[in-house]
């Protein structure tokens, strides 16, 4: 299972190098190498590494501690195919810990980083809405019972198309350098991460590797269902690919837009999965 | 605050014990699944921490987070 972790760690990180290197190659800029983000890792892991003395110490180290943690715990429920309800719980703990890693540093940029993560939240309304959908197609939420279904009937995203782009539109929102990702907004130097530099920074990464990893491996079984493992990672890619168009062409969007048009998403969900409650046996 | 590179190594050592025990009895099917993912949740996060800590353990003064140009 060790080795489940790892991987996903290092997979992940390889996803975000080709997110940066797509997004950068449709700006027509060379942009970094696929494998920049593991290296990025890897030279966060040697840097000297101290608490700002601004900084809540306790705080500051446990929110990295706690951010690997929970996405360690939940590429594990979805490995085991178990509830969803527990992997989007988790995706809601990430939320805590964005605000954590702002509040902690004592730097106004992490502070301004955190807040707006909370507003962010709008993103995960319409993930509530994908879960309700999910049920009323599939009568579970245990991960096993979706793809079982998808076995019989095909995948939930030709069955439920609309289901499918909300839950698109929240991994998009966790995609680094999209019309969402106000948390890290440039104009906070580096949002909430700005103050974790160093081993840090390097656990930060090792989060976002396995966050990515998770997400993606998430709307595959969910949404295409049980294939083999490879045929996930390459179907991960390619949704990964399609992220990073969306990203390249996409202006970050401010925060008030942001929470607009995520608010907008869900009252369309929610028109969605009203009209299948009535119509469904 | 600086910790010593001696309670990062002992950090580090137990992390590091913590995920071979857990998967040596997980694959001699001592432990269930669940008990040995506990144990990687709570131990991976701290092995990825400490090991970067132990190699730049020495480390540095605290300093004035940086606030603008």
């Amino acid at each position: 299972m060790i080795e489940y972790l790892v991987f996903a760690a290092v997979f992940g990180l390889l996803l975000l190098g080709v997110h940066r290197k797509v997004i950068a190659r449709i700006q027509t800029r060379p942009g970094p190498p696929v494998w920049q983000e593991i290296l990025h890792a890897l030279k966060f892991s040697f840097k000297s590494t101290w608490v700002p003395k601004t900084a809540s110490g306790t705080l500051y180290v446990a929110v990295v501690l706690i951010g690997i943690g929970i996405w360690s715990a939940a590429l594990f429920v979805v490995l085991a195919g178990e509830s969803i309800l527990i992997l989007f719980a988790i995706y809601m703990l990430h939320k805590v810990v964005e605000h954590g890693y702002g509040l902690s540093s004592g730097s106004p940029y992490g502070k301004f980083g955190g807040v707006r993560s909370v507003i962010s939240a709008a993103s995960e309304i319409p993930l509530f809405v994908t879960i309700a959908a999910i049920h009323l197609f599939t009568g579970s939420l245990i991960l096993r019972d979706i793809t079982a279904y998808q076995g019989i009937h095909g995948p939930l995203l030709l069955i439920a198309p609309p289901v499918a782009i909300a839950m698109y539109i929240v991994v998009l929102s966790k995609m680094p350098y999209g019309p969402f990702s106000i948390v890290e907004s440039k104009e906070l130097v580096s949002g909430y991460k700005t103050e974790h530099f160093g081993v840090w920074r390097a656990g930060l990464a090792v989060t976002d590797g396995l966050k990515t990893f998770v997400l993606l491996y998430a709307f595959v079984a969910i949404f295409i269902g049980a294939v083999p493992f490879w045929a996930a990672l390459v179907i991960m890619t390619a949704v990964l690919i399609s992220l990073s168009f969306v990203c390249a062409i996409t202006p970050m969007l401010s925060p008030f837009d942001s929470v607009t048009i995520q608010g907008l998403i869900t009252g369309l969900m929610l028109v969605y999965v009203v009209c299948l409650w009535w119509v469904m046996p | 605050m600086i910790m010593k590179r001696k309670t990062i190594a002992y950090g580090l050592a137990a992390s590091a014990i913590g995920i071979v025990v857990a998967w040596a009895a997980l694959a001699a099917a001592i432990i269930p699944p669940f008990a040995a993912a506990m144990v990687f949740v709570i131990a991976f996060p701290v092995l990825v921490l400490f090991l970067g800590l132990w190699w730049r353990a020495p480390g540095g003064e605290g300093d004035i987070p940086f606030i603008g140009y």
